[in-house]
């Protein structure tokens, strides 16, 4: 079941019970990291091969621990910004900076299976 | 025309307009002061020149003057003297003659014996001079005397000084080697029958025998007609006859040469031709006399007639020994030098002349005259009349005619028949003249050009009026003396041609003179065009050296300050001019100074003014985003949960809750989302993202996204693309599909039946998206307000179609926006058409 294994990072906790409940649906199994210090760490001890990253957290963002995170996953994972920051220009900052996708908040179902490895 | 580069700065133009404004007036005054230095330098030639022209000419002229009157006045003195010595001579001829008239008278009172006659005769004798021997000189080519006769004026005793101004002595005059002749060679009684009873001579001149002199071939060389003349004298009256002797010929005329004899083809006796002066000095005299005779009266009654026959030589001393020139004398004439006298009796006939072939005479054969010398012409005459000469004279009026232009007859030349008769000698018009002045007594002058000479003639008729002399008031005849015109003023020309030479002298001291003056003016001139175009040209240099100083300095500053500036421009506004003069250059660098200083200040205000407003705009951004975010967080829970709960619950109701619940969320991230973007737009803060859009792919996707949704309602979305339609478009991708979305799902949302069109097509330069629908329409009067916030509110309901009530308005800001409109056409019942146009090429921001 590794293969299936998801890590939806975000400060706030009901973002993460949904994008959890969500993954659950789609028969992923997510593990929750608070901060970007939980996420590395907890990285580093399973082979994530989805992580949704929220870019806003006290302490480290998203976009710091990112290449840190790709760097301990690897160019298989897919990792995804799960965020509310909606505008165009924010958008293309996350693409930038190494970003697979952007889960924009609010969530579907329907748009989170998008970004999902194929 | 190319202006030259170095001129294009202004040190170049600040040099050229110095160089024009000194440099030309410079070579100006240079060119006026050589010039006018010139035109003096030439003036003062001109009129050295032309005063040394004028000094010469006048001394030229006053030489000339000079010696014009001096020759005219010794023409004139000359003429009178000769003039005076005419009528002298001719005073004296009369006087001789008249003594001879004493002579005879007393003649007739003497016993007519041969004794007394003889000795009548011894008593009177006079005196001749006679030139010595002369001889043909060794050349041939003229005849010299044996004997020069050199006499010096001698003065013995000391010249006073009073008298030795002018002073001046003639040694005594020379006439010749004298010798006493007696006066007349014949002495005759003759009776009242002609015969001679008594008859002395003295030398052999005559014949000695006794004669008839009624036959004329008994007198002498049977020329003498006296007797009948005799018959008619009364007592004391007295006979006088012409000059008579027996004409002697000549070889030739002018000197008698051997070499013009040979050229004349007769053989040279010179002895045997007629005496001719220095012509020919050994030749044959003329031998004349002049008889006087008067009746012998004894006792009241004439028994007979005296005459004595006077030696015509001695006439001639009167005559042959005279010099019209300062030798006053000479013992031989010499006709060559056209100074001589001549004699001519009362009929103009030559009674002595230096040539004695010159002298008419008597032909001793006949007894009549000998042919005269005549021109070409009368000679002609008298050969077609075939009469003797002097037959055939006596027939042509004297005179006639007379002019130089008439040449001499050659064929008297030749037969040497060469006598004077002044009647008909018509190539010499002196002749006429000579009887002009004569012929009431008086005496005169005249020029002529005769035998290649000027000569002055002189007549003077002879007092002498005995006997046949007394019937005209010309007297015995007249003398002429014929001078050498040159000879009178030989002095003056003489002192003309010292003038002439001193002239000369002086000309060419004026010349050297002039031309030292010229080259000392040349030199000058030289020495001033040296001076000045050297100083002017020192002057150029300096004038143009500054020049270049002044325009380095000039633009130097200038070009300083143009480096300061250039600084400035280039973003060093901290950057100030050095200000080193009080002078404009220097106000201009404080003003540069002063302005930079506010530029820099406005600068920095602009700055600060940028950076708040960047800070603000930042802050706003910041701040939409966050609200974006804030609201957006939450949102996640409630449309995630909702939709959980959704699929969920298996109550309908609930699950009809948690749709409304995921519904409304939906509705209030819409007006969230839609809420930002007009605040963005508003706010200046939209960023459009422009790229190359291929057209029909992405309109068939946007189609394709709203066809499921307008095909649920029943509904079939059409999509239609021009042919003309540009393959892309530059433009922002996420808000034209922004746009046509709201435009597509609002036509969608109010169509209940019919159908929806996407239609895309080229207007101009624009692309236009037209989404059309059949739906209710919207009246005119809410053609505009349609676009505005929130109005949809008022007439639909909303709700019901799940409008946010700001979607056409944020269509037609992001149109408007991107360069582009948005219209509306619309029929209320039939639908409603909103195109959008967007422009092909955007303006690049």
């Amino acid at each position: 079941m590794n293969d299936c294994l998801a890590l939806v990072v975000d400060d706030h906790p009901t973002n993460r019970i949904l994008a959890t409940a969500l993954l659950a649906k789609l028969g992923w199994t997510a593990s929750e990291a608070e901060t970007g210090e939980q996420a590395l760490a907890l990285a580093a001890t399973r082979p994530f091969r989805f992580v949704l990253l929220d870019i806003s957290m006290p302490g480290a963002s998203g976009e710091d621990i990112y290449p840190e995170l790709r760097a301990c996953l690897g160019t298989g994972a897919r990792i995804v910004a799960y965020t509310a920051h909606a505008f165009p220009e924010e958008r293309q900052r996350f693409l930038s900076a190494g970003f697979d996708d952007i889960l924009v908040k609010p969530i579907s179902r329907q748009q989170l299976q998008e970004v999902l490895p194929a | 025309m190319k202006r030259p580069p170095f001129l294009d700065g202004i040190r170049g133009k600040l040099i050229l307009i110095f160089v024009l404004i000194k440099v030309v007036p410079l070579l100006l005054l240079a060119w006026f002061a050589w010039h006018a230095a010139q035109s003096l330098g030439d003036d003062v030639s001109d009129k050295a020149g032309g005063m040394a022209d004028a000094t010469l000419e006048t001394i030229q002229s006053i030489g000339k003057t000079v010696t014009d009157d001096s020759i005219r006045a010794l023409d004139l003195r000359s003429r009178e003297a000769i003039e005076a010595l005419t009528t002298d001579t001719a005073r004296k001829i009369a006087d001789f003659l008249y003594d001879r008239d004493a002579d005879i008278l007393q003649a007739s009172h003497v016993e007519p014996s041969e004794g007394a006659y003889r000795r009548f005769l011894s008593e009177r004798k006079r005196a001749l001079f006679q030139h010595g021997t002369w001889r043909l000189a060794e050349d041939e080519k003229s005849w010299e005397p044996e004997k020069e006769h050199a006499e010096e004026a001698l003065v013995t005793r000391p010249i006073l000084p009073d008298n030795a101004k002018d002073f001046h002595a003639r040694p005594p005059e020379y006439l010749g080697e004298k010798s006493m002749r007696p006066l007349f060679v014949e002495m005759t009684y003759v009776d009242l029958d002609g015969n001679e009873k008594i008859k002395v001579t003295t030398g052999d001149l005559t014949q000695k025998s006794l004669k008839n002199v009624v036959d004329r071939n008994n007198t002498f060389i049977r020329a003498e007609t006296y007797f009948a003349e005799l018959k008619k004298l009364k007592p004391g009256e007295i006979y006088v006859s012409d000059v008579i002797g027996a004409y002697v010929p000549t070889d030739v005329i002018g000197p008698y040469l051997p070499s013009a004899l040979e050229k004349a083809g007769k053989p040279f006796h010179p002895e045997q031709s007629a005496y001719a002066g220095t012509e020919n000095p050994v030749g044959r005299h003329f031998r004349g006399i002049v008889r006087w005779a008067t009746p012998v009266v004894a006792n009241g009654r004439i028994t007979g007639y005296v005459t004595l026959a006077l030696d015509h030589d001695h006439i001639r001393q009167f005559s042959d020994r005279l010099m019209p020139t300062e030798d006053r004398y000479t013992p031989i004439a010499d006709a060559i030098k056209g100074n001589y006298a001549f004699l001519w009796d009362y009929k103009s006939r030559s009674i002595s002349h230096p040539r004695d072939y010159m002298i008419v005479g008597y032909d001793p054969a006949t007894g009549h005259p000998a042919t005269p010398w005549m021109d070409t012409e009368l000679y002609a005459e008298w050969q077609a009349s075939g009469k003797p000469s002097h037959e055939f004279l006596a027939t042509v009026p004297p005179f006639r005619d007379q002019k130089l232009a008439r040449k001499p007859a050659k064929e008297l030349i030749k037969a040497g028949t060469l006598g004077l008769d002044c009647r008909y000698l018509n190539f010499s018009p002196q002749c006429d003249g000579w009887n002009a002045v004569t012929e009431h007594g008086g005496s005169g002058s005249f020029v002529i050009f005769f035998s290649g000479l000027w000569k002055l003639t002189t007549a003077a008729a002879i007092p002498y009026h005995t006997g046949q002399y007394g019937a005209t008031p010309q007297g015995f005849g007249f003398v002429t003396i014929g001078a050498n015109v040159d000879d009178f003023h030989k002095a003056a020309t003489e002192t003309a041609t010292k003038i002439n030479r001193l002239i000369a002298l002086k000309d060419l001291e004026f010349k050297a003179q002039r031309q030292d003056l010229l080259d000392g003016i040349e030199h000058s001139l030289t020495t001033t065009a040296v001076g000045l175009w050297t100083s002017t040209l020192l002057m150029i240099a300096v004038v143009i050296g500054i020049a270049i100083w002044m325009a380095n300095l000039l633009t130097g500053r200038i070009t300083s300050m143009i480096g300061g500036i250039r600084k400035f421009r280039e973003g060093r506004l901290d950057h100030r001019l050095e200000v080193t003069s009080r002078d404009e250059m220097g106000e201009l660098t404080r003003s540069f100074n002063a302005m930079a200083d506010s530029v820099e200040e406005s600068f920095k205000r602009l700055d600060e003014a940028r950076e708040k407003a960047e800070q603000a705009s930042h802050a706003k951004s910041a701040f939409l985003a966050t609200v974006s975010h804030e609201l957006r967080t939450p949102l996640n829970g409630i449309l995630g949960f909702s939709e959980l709960l959704k699929s969920d619950l298996t109550d309908p109701s609930h699950q009809e809750y948690a749709r409304i619940i995921q519904q409304s969320g939906e509705h209030l991230l819409n007006l969230v989302s839609e809420i930002l973007d007009l605040t963005k737009i508003e706010a200046g803060e939209m960023t459009y993202n422009r790229i190359d859009v291929d057209l029909r792919s992405f309109l068939d996707e946007t189609s394709a996204v709203y066809r499921s949704a307008a095909e649920a309602k029943g509904l079939p979305l059409r999509l239609i693309l021009d042919d003309a339609l540009p393959t892309t478009l530059h433009t922002d991708p996420t808000r034209l599909r922004q746009i046509l979305n709201n435009l597509l799902s609002n036509a969608i949302k109010f169509t209940i039946a019919g159908e929806i069109e996407l239609k895309a097509f080229p207007v101009d330069d624009m692309v236009a998206f037209a989404v059309r629908d059949t739906g209710p329409g919207i009246a005119p009067e809410f053609h505009e307000t349609v676009f505005e916030k929130f109005k949809q509110l008022e007439h639909f309901l909303t709700r019901e179609h799940g409008g946010t009530g700001l979607g056409l308005s944020l269509v037609r800001q992001l149109a408007e926006n991107m360069g582009g409109r948005v219209t509306l056409d619309s029929t209320p019942g039939t639908g409603a058409t909103f195109t959008v146009f967007l422009p092909v090429e955007q303006a690049h921001e």
